[in-house]
C-alpha cells in the first residue's frame, strides 16, 4: 500500500463512520393500519403450557399472531435477580409455552431478552427463564443479554414527555412482537403490567421517565407495538413491588391475560389488584393518545 | 554425555513449564467471575494461598494460623526439596518477565553482577516486622498482588474496550459477510477472555503503571524485580539455600569458559562457576548452554562430593547493621499510625465489602490481591486510595455511585484468599450492614421540586423494603399543587448495598448517598478513645 493509497482509504473508511448512527422513525400510517379490537381472552389452571393455549383461543390462537417465517420477539420481565415462586419476573413455564408456540407457527427465530435492573446474568439465570428457553432445544429460539450495540435512536412523533429515546433495535423491526409482563405492585406507578414491561426494551437512562412516567410509557407505546400483549398473573405481588422477596406479598392466581390491544390488557389486569383502570396513570395516557380501550364495560372479555 | 540432537533443551522445558503455569494461572483469572451459579468453583484465589510470603505476613500480623493459607506450606515444602523452581518454573510474573524480555529490551551483556540483590532480603525483613507490629504493607510488593491488580484493573478492561471499539465498528459499518465472522469471534472472546460486561476500576492507570514497572525494570537486568525486590522470591530464596537437590555447577577446571555466567538471568553463578542455591531458579540456561555438558542437577551431597564449595556464600553477604536497620524500621513505621485521625474516625466513605472483619483486622489480612473487585458482580467494589490511610491503598471499597453490592451475590467472600472477608452464605450475607443510605433532600426531586421519582424505593432490594415514601401534597417547581411520594429510609432495615445511590437518576452525585454508618462489623464493642 503506499501512501496514496492510504489516504484514499482513510477518507473512504472515515466517511462511512459519519454514517454510523442509523435513526428510526416509525410513521404514523403504518401505527395507525388496524385500531385494535377491545377483545380480551382470559384463563385460568394450573398447567401453564395449556393455559397459554387456551387463552389464546378466543384471539384466534398463535397462528394469528406468528406466520411461518417471521422473526418474533418474545419479551417477558426478567428485570430481578428473584427466583419463579416470588412473582417479580414472568413465569419461566409461560416464557416456554409462549416461544414454543411461536415456533410451531413457524417463526423463523424467536428471540427472548430484557434489559434488567439487577445484574443480567442473575437475573436471567435465576428467573429460569434462560433454562426455560435453552431446555426447548431448538436452535430458533435465542435467548440473549443486552447488545449495547443494538439501541437505536427513534423519533417518538407522537410523544408528549418523550419526543426521542433510544430503544432496542430487534424490538422494532422485528416481524411479531410479543409482550409477556409479569403483573405486579409497583411504588411510584402502583403496577407494573404490559406498557411498563416497554422498559425492558429501550436504553439510556431508564430512571428519569419516572418524572413523568404515565405519559412516558404512554408516548413509548405510540413506537413499541406488540402484535400480542399477553400478562402473567399466574403469581401477582401485591406489595414491595415490584422487586418482591417477601413470599407473604405474592398472591398465587394462575391467571392469564391475552389481548391485541396493549391498554385493554392493563385495564382488565388491574381489576385483578382490586383497582380501577383509572387507578394506572399510564393507562390513562395510552387511551388518551388512542392507542387503546381502557373502559372495561367496552372490553369484550372472553374466558376461556 | 551429549544430549542427543532431537530432544530439546533443558531450557526449553522449562519454557514449556512456564508457558502450562502461565496458561493455569490466566485460565483461573478469567473463571474468577459469575458462571450462572451462586457458588464459585474455581478462582484464582488459589495462587495466593500458596504464597508463603503473603501467608507468612498476614498470619504474623494476625497473630493466628490462617487455615485458608496453610497450601502455602506446600510451596515451602517443595522448595527445600528442589529448590527456587518456583520463580523460574511455576510464578505467572516471573513468566511474563521473561516473555516480555524482547519487548522491554535487551540489558548489557557484561558479565552480570550480583549487585543489590540483598535489598530483597531486607525487603522482607521490614515487611514481616512492620505486618507483626500494626502496619501490613506485604500486598505492595508481593508479585502475585501485583499482577493480578494490573490485569483487572486495566488490562482486560483494556483488551475490552479495544474489543467493543472494533466490533461496533464491523457491526455498524462491515458488509454481512464481514459479521458472519467478526460475530461469532466477538462472542467467543466475550465467552473466553473479555469480561462480561465493560468494567471501570478505580486506581487502573496507577495499577498498570505498577506492572508495567516490574516488567520494564528487566531492562536494566534481566529479571530486576526477582533478583532484587521480590519479598516472596526473598523468603523461597532463604528456604532454597537448604534445598536437598540443587544444580551442580562447573568449576575452576572450566578454565576461561563463561558461558553459564553470561547467560544466568539471575547472576547466581560467580567466578568459580559456583552455583548459588539461594539465587538459582532452575530456569536452566545454563545447562543448555554449558558447552561440555558439566552443569547437572542432583542431591545436595552429591554435589558436596563433587568438590563443590558451599555454595551459600553469595546469599550471606548481608550486613548485621541493614538486617538490624530492617527489623528497626519495621518495628518503629507502625507507630506513626495511631496519630492520624483515621485511628480514631475512619472514613465514612470508606463502605468495606460485606463480610469485612473489623478495619484493623482487615487491613491486617488483606493481601491487595483485588480479587473480591474483579469478582464483584455489580463493579461496586474499589480500589482504595488513602480513604484507609497509607496502608489501605489497593484495599477492597464499595463506591455506589459506580456500583451496587447485589443482594443475592456473596463472591466476594468465595474468593478472598485470606479470609479478610468472610465467606458468607447468602442468608448470612443479607443481614450483614456494610452502610446506611441517606437522603440529600436539596437535591432529592420530590422534596427538591415536587417532581415524582422514587427509583430508589423501586430498586431497594430488602424484602420489606428499607425505603418507602409518603404521599405529600405539595406545591411543586411550577407552582402546581401536587400529590407527589417522597421517600425515606427505615434505617433499621437498611443495609448499605448502595443501588439506591448507583439508579438515582439524577446527574452528577446521587440524591441519597450511602456512608459507612451503622456498620455491623466491629472488633470491639465499647470505643477505645473514652467517649
Amino acid at each position: 500500500m503506499n501512501r496514496r493509497q492510504f489516504i484514499r482509504d482513510v477518507l473512504l473508511w472515515s466517511a462511512g463512520a459519519t454514517l454510523a448512527v442509523p435513526r428510526f422513525t416509525v410513521l404514523a400510517e403504518t401505527l395507525a393500519e388496524d385500531a385494535p379490537q377491545p377483545l380480551l381472552g382470559v384463563a385460568k389452571g394450573g398447567d401453564y403450557g395449556a393455559l397459554v393455549t387456551r387463552v389464546l383461543q378466543p384471539l384466534g390462537g398463535m397462528g394469528r399472531f406468528v406466520r411461518p417465517g417471521d422473526r418474533v420477539v418474545v419479551k417477558p420481565n426478567i428485570g430481578w435477580d428473584r427466583n419463579p415462586e416470588q412473582g417479580a419476573n414472568t413465569h419461566p413455564q409461560v416464557v416456554q409455552a409462549v416461544v414454543r408456540q411461536a415456533l410451531a407457527a413457524g417463526a423463523k427465530k424467536v428471540l427472548v431478552f430484557d434489559r434488567t435492573c439487577n445484574e443480567q446474568r442473575r437475573c436471567y439465570a435465576n428467573s429460569g427463564i434462560e433454562r426455560a428457553v435453552r431446555d426447548l432445544n431448538d436452535s430458533r429460539a435465542v435467548i440473549e443479554h443486552i447488545d449495547q450495540r443494538k439501541f437505536v435512536p427513534v423519533d417518538i412523533a407522537r410523544g408528549k414527555a418523550l419526543t426521542r429515546w433510544e430503544i432496542y433495535k430487534d424490538a422494532l423491526d422485528c416481524d411479531c412482537y410479543i409482550n409477556l409482563p409479569v403483573a405486579k405492585h409497583h411504588g411510584l406507578s402502583r403496577l407494573t403490567l404490559g406498557l411498563k414491561n416497554t422498559m425492558g426494551v429501550i436504553g439510556g437512562n431508564r430512571g428519569s421517565l419516572h418524572h413523568d412516567l404515565g405519559q412516558s410509557l404512554a408516548d413509548l407505546a405510540t413506537v413499541v407495538r406488540p402484535r400480542l400483549t399477553l400478562i402473567d398473573a399466574t403469581r401477582i405481588l401485591l406489595d414491595n413491588g415490584p422487586q418482591g422477596g417477601n413470599l407473604a406479598d405474592v398472591r398465587r392466581m394462575d391467571t392469564l391475560i391475552a389481548a391485541i390491544d396493549p391498554v385493554a390488557a392493563d385495564a382488565y389486569a388491574t381489576t385483578l389488584f382490586d383497582l380501577q383502570p383509572e387507578a394506572i396513570a399510564s393507562t390513562v395516557a395510552a387511551h388518551a393518545l388512542g392507542l387503546g380501550e381502557m373502559a372495561l364495560d367496552r372490553i369484550t372479555v372472553m374466558e376461556a | 554425555m551429549r544430549r542427543p540432537a532431537l530432544l530439546p533443551a533443558p531450557s526449553t522445558w522449562r519454557a514449556l513449564g512456564q508457558t502450562l503455569f502461565l496458561l493455569l494461572f490466566l485460565t483461573l483469572f478469567v473463571t474468577t467471575d459469575y458462571a450462572g451459579v451462586d457458588e464459585l468453583n474455581w478462582a484464582v484465589n488459589l495462587l495466593f494461598r500458596i504464597d508463603p510470603f503473603l501467608a507468612a505476613a498476614a498470619m504474623l500480623a494476625a497473630r493466628a494460623v490462617i487455615a485458608l493459607m496453610l497450601p502455602a506450606l506446600l510451596t515451602l515444602g517443595l522448595t527445600l526439596l528442589f529448590g527456587r523452581f518456583f520463580c523460574g518454573w511455576v510464578c505467572p510474573m516471573g513468566s511474563l518477565i521473561d516473555a516480555s524480555r524482547r519487548l522491554v529490551g535487551r540489558a548489557t551483556t557484561t558479565l552480570p553482577q550480583p549487585g543489590r540483590r540483598h535489598l530483597k532480603y531486607l525487603l522482607l525483613l521490614f515487611l514481616l516486622t512492620a505486618a507483626c507490629l500494626g502496619l501490613p504493607l506485604a500486598g505492595y510488593l508481593d508479585p502475585f498482588s501485583l499482577l493480578v491488580r494490573g490485569l483487572t484493573f486495566s488490562v482486560q478492561p483494556a483488551l475490552d474496550h479495544a474489543a467493543t471499539i472494533l466490533f461496533t465498528w464491523t457491526y455498524q459499518q462491515a458488509p454481512d459477510w464481514v459479521n458472519a465472522a467478526t460475530e461469532p469471534a466477538y462472542a467467543l472472546l466475550k465467552r473466553s477472555i473479555l469480561p462480561f460486561s465493560a468494567k471501570i476500576y478505580n486506581l487502573s492507570v496507577l495499577s498498570l503503571f505498577l506492572l508495567l514497572a516490574v516488567l520494564g525494570l528487566s531492562r536494566l537486568e534481566p529479571r530486576f524485580f526477582c533478583r532484587k525486590v521480590c519479598p516472596l522470591g526473598a523468603l523461597l530464596a532463604l528456604t532454597a539455600r537448604f534445598s536437598l537437590f540443587r544444580l551442580r555447577g562447573g568449576s575452576a577446571e572450566c578454565g576461561r569458559c563463561t558461558q553459564c555466567r553470561l547467560v544466568c538471568p539471575m547472576a547466581a553463578i560467580g567466578e568459580s562457576r559456583e552455583i548459588a542455591t539461594a539465587e538459582c531458579t532452575l530456569c536452566l540456561d545454563c545447562v543448555s548452554h554449558c558447552p561440555r555438558s558439566r552443569i547437572g542437577y542432583g542431591l545436595k551431597r552429591v554435589a558436596a562430593a563433587n568438590g563443590q564449595a558451599a555454595t551459600n556464600g553469595q546469599t550471606a553477604n548481608l550486613s548485621r547493621r541493614a538486617i538490624l536497620a530492617s527489623l528497626a524500621a519495621g518495628a518503629l513505621a507502625p507507630l506513626a499510625l495511631p496519630s492520624r485521625p483515621l485511628a480514631r474516625h475512619g472514613d465514612p466513605q470508606l463502605i468495606r465489602p460485606p463480610g469485612a472483619l473489623a478495619e484493623p483486622d482487615f487491613l491486617d489480612l488483606c493481601l491487595r490481591c483485588g480479587e473480591c473487585m474483579k469478582v464483584c458482580i455489580g463493579n461496586a467494589l474499589h480500589a482504595a486510595w488513602l480513604e484507609a490511610g497509607l496502608e489501605g491503598v489497593f484495599t477492597p471499597r464499595l463506591i455506589g455511585r459506580l456500583g451496587y453490592c447485589e443482594y443475592n451475590c456473596t463472591l466476594c467472600g468465595q474468593v478472598c484468599p485470606s479470609g479478610a472477608i468472610k465467606k458468607l452464605g447468602r442468608i448470612d450475607k443479607q443481614a450483614v450492614i456494610i452502610g446506611r443510605a441517606h437522603f440529600d433532600k436539596n437535591r432529592c426531586l420530590p422534596y427538591a421540586s415536587g417532581t415524582p421519582c422514587i427509583v430508589c424505593e423501586e430498586h431497594c432490594p430488602t424484602p420489606d423494603k428499607a425505603i418507602k415514601f409518603r404521599e405529600i401534597e405539595t406545591e411543586n417547581s411550577k407552582g402546581e399543587r401536587v400529590l407527589v411520594r417522597q421517600p425515606y429510609v427505615v434505617d433499621d432495615l437498611c443495609i448499605g448495598c448502595g443501588i439506591c445511590e448507583n439508579k438515582c437518576p439524577l446527574d452528577g452525585a446521587a440524591a441519597i448517598l450511602v456512608t459507612s454508618a451503622g456498620e455491623s462489623r466491629h472488633r470491639h464493642l465499647f470505643r477505645q478513645d473514652g467517649y
